[in-house]
């Protein structure tokens, strides 16, 4: 009985670290005291985004429209955030074309991607971390 | 300084414009740099200033020049089918 509470505690933390490295990048690894880690992630990830961004505009955050579901999921990889500013391109609103949609359109999605790294990253580091304790 | 603000944020609001010029290329520096980043930030099993610099930039390195490779591999064979 206790060895199941323990293990549902575990998998609720793995949870919340995978949650947290999903709405703030680098957040997951802070909870686990990896500062150093937490604070690289967060600059590097967030630098490429808004560099993705600054090229495209925030039209290449485009959910409702011809963007390849692959790009979109890569994009939403970033931050729930992203969901908003889907809300905000949605319609059209900022309208981009050809080889500055395709840049930022590379740098939005690969920082979403390289943020699912540290998302999958945080949450073995947390899971190892609750074994160690076990194996004495 | 509001107004600063307010032209900062307005700049991700338009696009910039440039063409598909060689220079354009650039742009996969600062992408490679931060996949070698953040690759290297979860993999060091220690971070240290001069050991994460030093194990970037050597992965950063090792990309361009596997992409330099490719290219110049691609850029082969298409003169050679084209003529």
């Amino acid at each position: 009985m206790m060895a199941l509470h323990t293990r549902e505690k575990q998998t609720l933390f793995l949870l919340i670290v995978g949650l947290l490295a999903w709405l703030v990048p680098g957040a997951g690894h802070f909870v686990l005291k990896e500062k150093e880690r937490s604070i690289i992630i967060f600059v590097t990830i967030m630098l490429t985004f808004c560099v993705g961004i600054y090229i495209g505009s925030i039209g290449v955050i485009n959910l409702y429209g011809a963007t390849p579901w692959y790009v979109v999921g890569a994009q939403v990889m970033n931050s729930p955030m992203v969901l908003v500013l889907g809300k905000m391109t949605a319609g059209g609103a900022y309208p981009v074309h050809g080889w500055p949609n395709e840049i930022g359109q590379i740098y939005t999605s690969t920082a979403g991607l390289l943020n699912l790294l540290c998302i999958v990253n945080a949450v073995y580091l947390a899971y190892l971390r609750g074994i160690e304790p076990a194996r004495g | 300084m509001v107004m600063d603000a307010i032209f900062i944020i307005a700049t991700f609001t338009e696009p910039e414009k440039f063409g598909t010029n060689p220079q354009s290329m650039l742009w996969l520096l600062p992408l490679v740099a931060a996949i070698a980043i953040i690759y290297k930030a979860t993999k060091l099993p220690a971070i240290t200033a001069a050991n994460f610099i030093k194990e970037a930039a050597i992965l950063f390195g090792s990309i361009i020049v596997f992409v330099i490779i490719a290219a110049l591999t691609l850029h082969a064979f298409a003169w050679l089918i084209t003529g």
